[in-house]
């Protein structure tokens, strides 16, 4: 009785623990990736420098989107990274987000621009449309598809554990 | 360059605690060493003071080259935001976290004299939890990264809904609550190394156990205020998990305050005492696991990855499992064997320790079950309030009924219940004819609720009696005793009326328009848009008129934040005495009319005042107590 009630004591502490393990290392714990696939939303914008960009644009190929802000500090940090992957030939498309045009192309002129072009979403209407809840966020498109989304901040270990399975697995960039 | 200076304080701070804990634990204790601990511990926690004063500072002056304050903070804000945004977000919390359990461990060691036996292997183990932590926030979220060559010209801000009196304090108060349980655990811990069972242990933490308990209870009573008023939510309680991790600590500790009186009056339930101690700072760090591990998506939960949540669970399983095996070791030595006899105060307390086991499992069963299923089926689902209510209902209910029984229990003797005594039929009379009265009165269909109200009544009555009784001095009772259960009969009440008498409705109304709901008349006067520094609002004014002719202006608002974009819910709430009308207002819809959502919470504040009173009864134990202190 008494061994049982000592077994029962330590076992299963130990049980609850191992399930946290178990929970935490499995697969997507990424809490803030997502593989749903949808078709990019239909839109009608304007680039950073003013020219007007339509869904249609970006279809045929695989790019990544990334949304971001000057006021978002945590993109400042992704920005290099972002710098990095697009010296890799890697195509960045920026969804420019909830942002003055001003402030975010002194942005782009103080840091850097990894960008091949911006879209400036000023009202946040396609990115609504995409399920963005705030800057910065990456999507994955392939064939004017969206099929992976990360929110939060690109950096070498996401882009290795969420983005790059997919790439390789379709053989893009 | 200040911001290294605090980082090198904060790493000179984890190689003293770590010095103080290997001398605790590998060198013989003599006067020599223990002087030689309680120095390293002291300085080691003023060096991590220095390093979280400087980092205070910092944050103050806006200084946006450090990663975490420009993420988190924004010079706009007044002084006191700047300086909560520390813990708004994980890397500061954490660090506060840390400085809160060293502070801790400070006091006791300024508090107990040299010469307890215990004292010194005490603060040795809190010196190396200290450590274990203080690496956690060094590696894996270290607040001390900065944004260099170029730091941004202003913050991010700090989230909106955090920028609140309520939550200023409310996190602090929580962290205190729970890392004020690491000295039970530290003594619990160094009492099973020793293995001497003359050694009381129980004494030396009572006084450290009831005020961390107050400091839970009061942090858990601002969140649930935060909650009603800033977010919106509109209730009290939400069985959110974050809550629920506060919330299992919390139970542990009010049956560990319990089971902790009787071994010091009797020396029974010792191992019922050494393994609820083991919980309480086990679930309190399982609580910080939770909320920071990001395995739970949740208000409170903060950004996250995986690697935080491994080194937090690997350091917590340590703790957990070498204390276990501590126990188990010791569990012969401390056992007891004289047997409790029956219907003494000890075996009331005893059962009570059942009941909160049952509670804190059941708790622990409704946060992890979604998990599980998750992880194995692939599927989202929720455990909400129905399964709380089913399970918490019938044990709260058959728990006070044991506890107005033990009312008139003694210590180590058995007791022969009189049931024909005059108090006794006195206050079941008079509590059955109020229970009727609420039941004819608000047609109370439900049996539990029914029984909850009968059964508060009877506690809070029973204690007046008893009241009577110490005052009349026929008799002593424990007055800390009285007011800590007649305030739990209050809450019981409470929360049953609320949950019975309080509705809600979402109405959609125009301008100049009038609606009514229950016995109020409500007339939209006017929608006001205006700018603040930070945000941009829209204000509706509603003239809100009661049947008794009472009138009064409700003005619920909607905040959109310039820095985050985010939406926030200002609420309009009029509250007296008996109820409080709560008002926020959601989108205008395209005939123009607004969507305004009204509740009637009845007796909610009666809810945190309860939860007040009890902290009352704590407090006051804390400061009358001169037995307390040896």
């Amino acid at each position: 009785m008494k061994l049982l009630f000592k077994f029962f004591i330590l076992i299963t502490p130990i049980l609850f623990l191992f399930m946290f393990y178990l929970l935490l290392t499995e697969d997507n714990s990424y809490p803030g990736a997502d593989y749903d696939t949808q078709n990019f939303p239909i839109f009608e914008l304007e680039t950073l420098s003013g020219k007007k960009i339509v869904n249609t644009n970006i279809n045929d190929k695989a790019l990544l989107l990334n949304v971001w802000a000057s006021w978002c500090i945590t993109c400042r940090v992704e920005h290099s990274y972002l710098m990095y992957l697009n010296k890799q030939g890697i195509p960045i498309l920026g969804l420019n987000y909830k942002d003055e045009k001003e402030d975010a192309i002194n942005w782009l002129k103080k840091y850097g621009n990894p960008y091949k072009d911006n879209i400036h979403d000023y009202k946040g209407s396609l990115a609504l449309d995409l399920g963005v809840t705030g800057a910065p966020e990456t999507f994955l498109i392939i064939n004017g598809q969206v099929v992976a989304h990360y929110q939060g901040e690109v950096n070498e270990t996401i882009w290795n554990d969420v983005f790059l399975p997919i790439i390789d697995e379709n053989r893009i960039f | 360059m200040i911001i290294e200076i605090s980082h090198f304080f904060t790493i000179l701070a984890t190689g003293l605690f770590l010095l103080s804990g290997i001398f605790a634990v590998s060198i013989k204790n003599t006067e020599y060493v223990s002087n030689l601990i309680s120095r390293t511990y002291t300085h080691a926690f003023l060096f991590l003071l220095i390093s979280f004063s400087l980092y205070v500072w910092l944050a103050a002056t806006d200084n946006f080259s450090v990663l975490y304050i420009a993420s988190h903070s924004n010079s706009d804000l007044p002084i006191f935001y700047k300086i909560s945004s520390i813990w708004s977000a994980h890397e500061g919390s954490m660090f506060l976290w840390i400085v809160f359990l060293a502070l801790w461990g400070y006091l006791f060691n300024f508090n107990i004299t040299q010469a307890n036996p215990i004292k010194s292997l005490a603060i040795g183990i809190m010196s190396l939890i200290i450590v274990g932590f203080l690496l956690f926030l060094l590696l894996t979220s270290n607040p001390f990264q900065t944004i260099l060559p170029i730091p941004p010209s202003n913050g991010a801000d700090i989230n909106p809904v955090l920028q609140d009196p309520a939550l200023v304090i409310h996190p602090p108060t929580l962290y205190l609550g729970y890392v004020g349980f690491g000295i039970p655990f530290a003594c619990a811990l160094a009492f099973l190394i020793r293995g001497n069972t003359e050694i009381e242990w129980e004494l030396m933490v009572q006084k450290w156990s009831v005020v961390a308990w107050i400091f839970l209870t009061i942090g858990i009573t601002l969140g649930s205020w935060w909650a009603y008023y800033e977010l919106g939510w509109g209730g009290y309680w939400f069985w959110d998990p974050v809550e629920n991790v506060a919330l299992m600590p919390w139970l542990a500790a009010t049956a560990f305050i319990h089971s902790l009186s009787v071994s010091i009056k009797s020396k029974r339930l010792r191992v019922w005492t050494l393994l609820l101690s083991i919980l309480v700072f086990s679930l309190s760090l399982f609580g910080a696991f939770i909320v920071r591990s990001g395995i739970i998506d949740s208000v409170h939960s903060f950004a996250n990855d995986p690697e935080r949540g491994l080194y937090l669970l690997g350091f917590i399983s340590v703790i957990i499992i070498t204390s276990l095996v501590l126990f188990v070791i010791r569990f012969s030595k401390i056992q007891s064997m004289i047997r409790i006899k029956r219907f003494s105060k000890e075996s009331f307390i005893s059962i009570n320790n059942i009941f909160f086991g049952v509670l804190v499992f059941s708790v622990m069963l409704g946060v992890i079950y979604p998990l599980i299923y998750e992880y194995l089926f692939n599927q989202k689902i929720s455990v909400g309030a129905p399964f709380y209510t089913a399970i918490f209902s019938p044990i709260v209910l058959v728990a006070c009924i044991f506890l107005i029984f033990s009312i008139d229990s003694k210590w180590s003797r058995e007791f022969k219940f009189n049931l024909m005594n005059l108090p006794i039929i006195f206050s079941t009379t008079l509590s059955i004819f109020i229970t009727f009265v609420f039941i004819f009165l608000y047609e109370i269909d439900d049996i539990y609720i029914n029984l909850l109200i009968f059964v508060g009544f009877l506690i809070i009555f029973r204690y007046i009696f008893e009241i009577y009784k110490l005052i009349s001095a026929k008799k002593y009772i424990n007055p800390f005793s009285a007011m800590a259960h007649m305030a739990l009969g209050l809450l019981l009440i409470s929360i049953s009326l609320n949950s019975v008498l309080s509705s809600e409705r979402a109405m959609s109304i125009k301008i100049d328009e009038t609606e009514s709901y229950k016995d109020l008349t409500i007339y939209f006067q006017n929608i006001n848009l205006s700018e603040a520094y930070n945000y941009d609002s829209i204000e509706a004014d509603l003239l809100v008129q009661t049947t008794n002719g009472e009138s009064f202006l409700l003005s619920p608002e909607k905040r959109r934040y310039f820095t985050r974009g985010q939406i926030t819910t200002e609420t309009a709430i009029h509250a007296s005495l008996l109820r409080d009308i709560y008002m926020t207002i959601g989108d205008q819809l395209d005939d123009g009319s607004w969507v305004v959502n009204i509740q009637i919470n009845y007796l909610i504040r009666w809810i945190w005042f309860s939860a007040i009173l009890m902290c009352m009864a704590g407090i006051m134990l804390i400061f009358s107590k001169k037995r307390l202190r040896r």
